[in-house]
């Protein structure tokens, strides 16, 4: 089934290849389950390209993070998105850093990303992985020690396993069959509804315990497709200093609070921060929190319609109650 | 617990307020010159509108262990800056329902307009939010200064 959409895509990205600048999409990494992100700009390297339930990456930040892949005079430049990343790209089509013109969304239906990192733990002390293969929701691992079976929805991203957009919200060219989400809209917020049934202190616990894990490697900043003050980021900035070099719980804190307050009303929740997470901290779970508030108040979800402007960048002088 | 009680009444609380150049400065100006009563825990910093206040110096502050956060500014529609406060309040809106998610009293943090001739307006606003942050006791924060690579949390 996924060789079947790798050979779908590689035909569509070969019609597609004198009209654009390059390619952003994925190719595989030192194993099977590792998978890399692979800019291709001449014919050769299409075979390179790859879909399969490994390919985790949003690719939508090599759009306007460095080095980014510009897009030349009338010539566009085509990316790979699942669904949660066409979010991504729309959300930057909103804010005005990409023209929609300028790129040709290449869309795949995605029914859920692994994280290897489970995989991993499931395998133990093996970690030489010789092949890999998800069929009937199953993932085949053989290994130095053996073959594993792992059901996939043990085995995949937190993310993926509260989808509901898995289907490109925004593309030129649909590869592969349409998924139904793995949960209903309503549920979207539930984690973080009984995650406020819990008491302030408690809440305060768990979050001065979560995040003194923190080692600041900027890594979820890094990630994220809509952190885009890069060097101007003012967590590293001296003037103004808002955050200290000293490694305190408060300077981890005010750093996730610049970084989520940023992204209040603009965060897709593609995952990427919690995904590269060396210290497996739940960092989406509170840009999950500031998305609920906004929904509730301004009814807006990020990354749907290029036409809005992002609640927090905007105003009603109508509004009353708030 | 012992120590909240302690603060309840006589000690003086750590407030901020962060108050609009062109009304409620000026507000707080016409209280005082009117000789209006006032609490005295409120350490008053002027920013040129409610619209220049970023959400993050009230997060700052209440992680720092401030008390309480008081931002103040013209009423809607009378911005001297036309729409300052009409962006302002949203940020606040989403702020106050988010510091509760991370154990912070939203309570700790209130927005709210007076003009510049409301003087009376703004001593019932001091009193009561320092009222309310007097009821609420000490901010517990987080336990800042930890040093986190020698503490054996890691």
């Amino acid at each position: 089934m996924w060789s079947e959409i790798t050979k779908k895509l590689q035909e569509t990205v070969q019609n597609i290849m004198p009209q654009v600048e390059a390619v952003i999409g994925w190719e595989r990494g030192f194993n099977e389950i590792r998978i890399k992100p692979v800019v291709i700009k001449k014919e050769g390297d299409i075979s390179k390209l790859v879909w399969n339930p490994f390919c985790v990456q949003n690719l939508s930040g090599y759009l306007v993070k460095s080095p980014a892949v510009i897009p030349r005079e009338g010539r566009r430049v085509a990316i790979c998105v699942k669904g949660c990343d066409s979010r991504s790209v729309t959300a930057l089509i909103q804010e005005g850093f990409l023209k929609r013109d300028q790129i040709f969304i290449i869309g795949i239906p995605c029914s859920g990303t692994v994280d290897w990192r489970k995989v991993m733990k499931r395998l133990e002390r093996s970690s030489v992985i010789h092949r890999a293969e998800i069929k009937d929701g199953r993932l085949m691992v053989e290994h130095a020690e053996g073959v594993e079976e792992i059901p996939l929805r043990e085995i995949l991203l937190r993310r993926c396993l509260r989808c509901v957009y898995p289907n490109p919200t925004v593309s030129d060219v649909v590869i592969g069959e349409t998924v139904s989400p793995h949960i209903e809209k309503e549920d979207l917020y539930k984690d973080v509804e009984a995650f406020e049934r819990k008491s302030l202190d408690e809440r305060r616990k768990f979050w001065a315990e979560t995040l003194s894990r923190c080692i600041r490697c900027y890594a979820c900043r890094n990630a994220c497709p809509l952190c885009i003050c890069q060097d101007w980021c003012i967590a590293e900035r001296r003037d103004p200093k808002w955050v200290t070099q000293k490694p305190t719980l408060k300077d981890i804190l005010l750093f996730h609070g610049i970084h989520a307050l940023h992204l209040a009303g603009r965060c897709t929740e593609c995952g990427e921060c919690e995904r590269v997470c060396p210290m497996e901290i739940p960092v989406m779970f509170i840009k999950e929190k500031l998305n609920e508030t906004t929904l509730r108040l301004f009814s807006y979800e990020a990354g749907i319609d290029s036409n809005l402007v992002p609640p927090l960048l905007t105003f009603n002088p109508h509004e009353t109650g708030i | 617990m012992e120590e909240r009680e302690k603060t309840k009444n006589n000690t003086e609380m750590r407030i901020l307020g962060f108050l609009c150049n062109w009304c409620s400065y000026g507000g707080a100006d016409t209280a005082g010159v009117s000789r209006l009563k006032q609490p005295t825990d409120l350490r008053i910093i002027r920013i040129p509108c409610t619209g220049r206040m970023d959400p993050l110096f009230a997060f700052k502050a209440l992680i720092s262990g401030a008390d309480g956060v008081l931002v103040s500014g013209c009423h809607p529609k009378d911005c001297h800056y036309s729409v300052g406060n009409l962006y302002a309040r949203r940020r606040f809106e989403v702020l106050k329902d988010f510091l509760p998610f991370l154990g912070i009293e939203s309570d700790r943090f209130h927005y709210t307009w007076v003009s510049a001739s409301e003087g009376q307006r703004w001593q019932e606003v001091v009193t009561e939010f320092s009222r309310r942050i007097h009821e609420l006791g000490r901010n517990p924060g987080f336990d800042m200064n930890t040093n986190l690579v020698n503490s054996e949390a890691r």
